[in-house]
């Protein structure tokens, strides 16, 4: 029992990451009906900005993310504007191939840049734990989660209580409606598809401590976030929050009842159970 | 090409069609790779020649499900992979000649891919798309699992394989020709059969259910049926160039057949050279794979004897784009979405086509 309580609470400590680059990819899958392809990679360019200001200038990338959000937030709003914004409305499959592409001009300009070399971002916390009834939990990862919880509480503000937010709420329901209504679509298509970086940027700099840091590293954060979002409920903000702790979770237990070289396949696995029988997702409603 | 063609239809004083123009170059072109071995011997060039008409197999093989049927899989690494996996495991561990062993594998991926397509066609869109990729995913990790079974991540290093009998006839596969005759065979057959799929009742039903499911359902089309027909032969085809790509380059790893850059691969040559169309595989590999060897090994150019061996040009490359060939992939997936999403084959026929109306 104390190994189940440990597992699911490493695996809620992770989750809250997860949490974080779900919200990222709800964000913009609600806005533009877009799937991004590239959200990983966005998850690996926040790990090595967070790397690079921790190994030249020492900042801790606890700090670093008052960097690495904004920073990310402009990568994003160009490729949106620059990019995404063309195939707005056009076939699904010429939406997912873009961002695939952009995926991997990201992962390969890290790779040209930095080399496929495993980086470490090693704090002086890095392996520090604390344990509280007998459950150890690693510090980075706490406060990561702590971070997590922050932020997604912040955006949750953001989103249902300023003008600006309600606007982007608006453009989610009925885009077309919105536009009738004075809003500016392509504008909050860009400040969605910022935010949305933004915090998958976060993301990564919240786990560099405790991850490798590699050009490829993003792939499987890219599949992952998409199980989240799916069953969360596809644009649901909360729902990605659930998402994301719950597989967390998931795959925490499955790596310690089966083997940590599956816990991913059976998220997979669930994921393929979700689309067949519950595809709306666990929150969302069913679909008409 | 093009010039050629125009001067043979000059010459015979008959116009030809746009069509007929296509059909000459091919033509040509097939002349021109049915003899190239006895002309040039460059090892390095048949082996561009056999890794060229895997992708043609491959390409040609996507193309019946996601083009032809609309079903835009990125999952196709699966059926490469169980048919890499198939021929060298029962190669390696049964004893089993690879030249049964890679219809053995067929005949898996086949199977595997009927239940798959139980589960995955019943989504739509993106939805499928993710599924898909799902799928692959978990066989990846399965065979990086399984050790005891699939060696893990050690992979397979194949010594040698055997010489093939046929009657009297012996063939030894130690050279490069009989890999380059081999995979030509069978990527001419692969367009044929997709040139007659394309023409036949079933090309009209998969381009029924693309256009419109609902629509394709009401008047009586079985969808879940059609689609797994296109998705039996698309695995099929795919599993026999995954067979014998393991054969060829001689080691396979889970990352190297079953990874999602497989998938991305298959699916980009059907991008560049135009989803949907017959020859549009074909023209995406003759672009993509001479491009990405190139960058992987640019010392391939000097043994061509395009450029001196102290050329500044083999250096550059190495130093510099050692790995830009996923780069370029992006790059082109980009370019190609953004400008020209009918593809090259979309590009060139515009271009070769009867002389539009100037615009007065």
């Amino acid at each position: 029992m104390q190994m189940f309580f440990q597992a699911a609470i490493s695996g809620i400590l992770m989750g809250g990451v997860y949490a974080l680059i779900g919200i990222g990819l709800t964000l913009i899958f609600g806005v533009m009906q877009v799937i991004n392809f590239a959200h990983g990679d966005l998850v690996m360019v926040g790990m090595y900005a967070a790397w690079l200001l921790f190994s030249h200038f020492h900042v801790d990338p606890f700090v670093s993310i008052l960097l690495t959000g904004p920073l990310l937030f402009l990568l994003g709003a160009l490729l949106q504007r620059a990019f995404i914004q063309r195939v707005i409305g056009e076939a699904q499959e010429n939406q997912i191939l873009l961002t695939i592409g952009l995926g991997l001009l990201l992962s390969n300009t890290a790779m040209l840049a930095f080399t496929s070399d495993y980086q470490l971002l090693t704090t002086s916390y890095s392996s520090k734990a604390f344990t509280v009834a007998g459950v150890s939990m690693s510090v980075p990862l706490f406060f990561a989660f702590i971070v997590t919880m922050l932020v997604a509480l912040a955006l949750y503000l953001f989103l249902m209580k300023t003008d600006t937010g309600a606007a982007i709420r608006a453009t989610a329901q009925d885009r077309e409606a919105a536009q009738l209504m004075g809003i500016n679509v392509t504008r909050m298509s860009v400040l969605a598809f910022g935010l949305g970086s933004s915090l998958a940027g976060i993301a990564g700099a919240l786990i560099a401590p405790t991850y490798y840091i590699f050009p490829q590293v993003g792939h499987a954060f890219t599949l992952k976030s998409f199980v989240i979002v799916v069953l969360g409920g596809m644009g649901s903000v909360v729902g990605a929050s659930i998402g994301g702790v719950l597989i967390g979770m998931v795959e925490s237990l499955a790596a310690l009842y089966l083997a940590s070289g599956l816990k991913e396949a059976v998220v997979f696995a669930l994921f393929l159970l979700l689309l067949l029988f519950r595809p709306s997702g666990l929150l969302g409603r069913a679909r008409t | 090409m093009s010039s050629d063609a125009r001067g043979l239809a000059r010459a015979s004083k008959l116009s030809l069609s746009a069509g007929q123009r296509v059909g000459v170059i091919v033509g040509l072109l097939c002349v021109v790779f049915a003899f190239l071995p006895f002309i040039v011997t460059k090892p390095y060039l048949l082996h561009m020649g056999v890794l060229l008409f895997l992708a043609v197999i491959q390409g040609q093989a996507w193309n019946i499900l996601g083009g032809y049927a609309g079903q835009h899989s990125l999952g196709h690494a699966a059926y490469f992979g169980l048919g890499a996996y198939t021929t060298v495991m029962l190669m390696e561990q049964n004893q089993i000649s690879p030249f049964v062993g890679i219809w053995l594998g067929v005949l898996v991926a086949a199977v595997v891919s009927l239940l798959i397509g139980a589960i995955t066609f019943r989504l739509r869109g993106p939805y499928f798309v993710l599924a898909s990729i799902s799928v692959a995913e978990i066989i990846r990790l399965l065979a990086l699992h399984f050790k005891d079974v699939t060696r893990g991540a050690e992979g397979f290093l194949i010594s040698s394989v055997p010489a093939l009998h046929l009657g009297p006839i012996e063939i030894d596969f130690l050279g490069k020709r009989p890999f380059y005759f081999a995979a030509f065979t069978v990527a001419l057959i692969t367009t044929a059969l997709s040139y007659a799929v394309q023409q036949s009742k079933i090309g009209y039903y998969l381009q029924a259910v693309r256009e419109d499911q609902d629509a394709a359902h009401s008047i009586g089309i079985n969808l879940q049926a059609y689609k797994c027909l296109a998705l039996v032969i698309s695995a099929g085809f795919t599993a026999w160039a995954g067979g014998f790509y393991a054969l060829f380059v001689k080691f396979i790893d889970p990352d190297t057949v079953f990874g999602l850059d497989v998938s991305v691969q298959i699916l980009l040559t059907c991008i560049v050279g135009g989803i949907g169309t017959l020859l549009g595989p074909a023209l995406g590999a003759l672009v993509l794979v001479p491009l990405s060897e190139i960058l992987r090994n640019p010392k391939g150019l000097v043994q061509l004897g395009l450029v001196a061996s102290d050329s500044s040009i083999v250096r550059v490359i190495e130093e510099r784009f050692s790995n830009a060939h996923s780069f370029v992939y992006g790059l082109l997936l980009v370019v190609i979405i953004l400008f020209a999403p009918e593809g090259l084959f979309g590009v060139l026929k515009r271009l070769l086509g009867p002389a539009r109306v100037r615009q007065s």
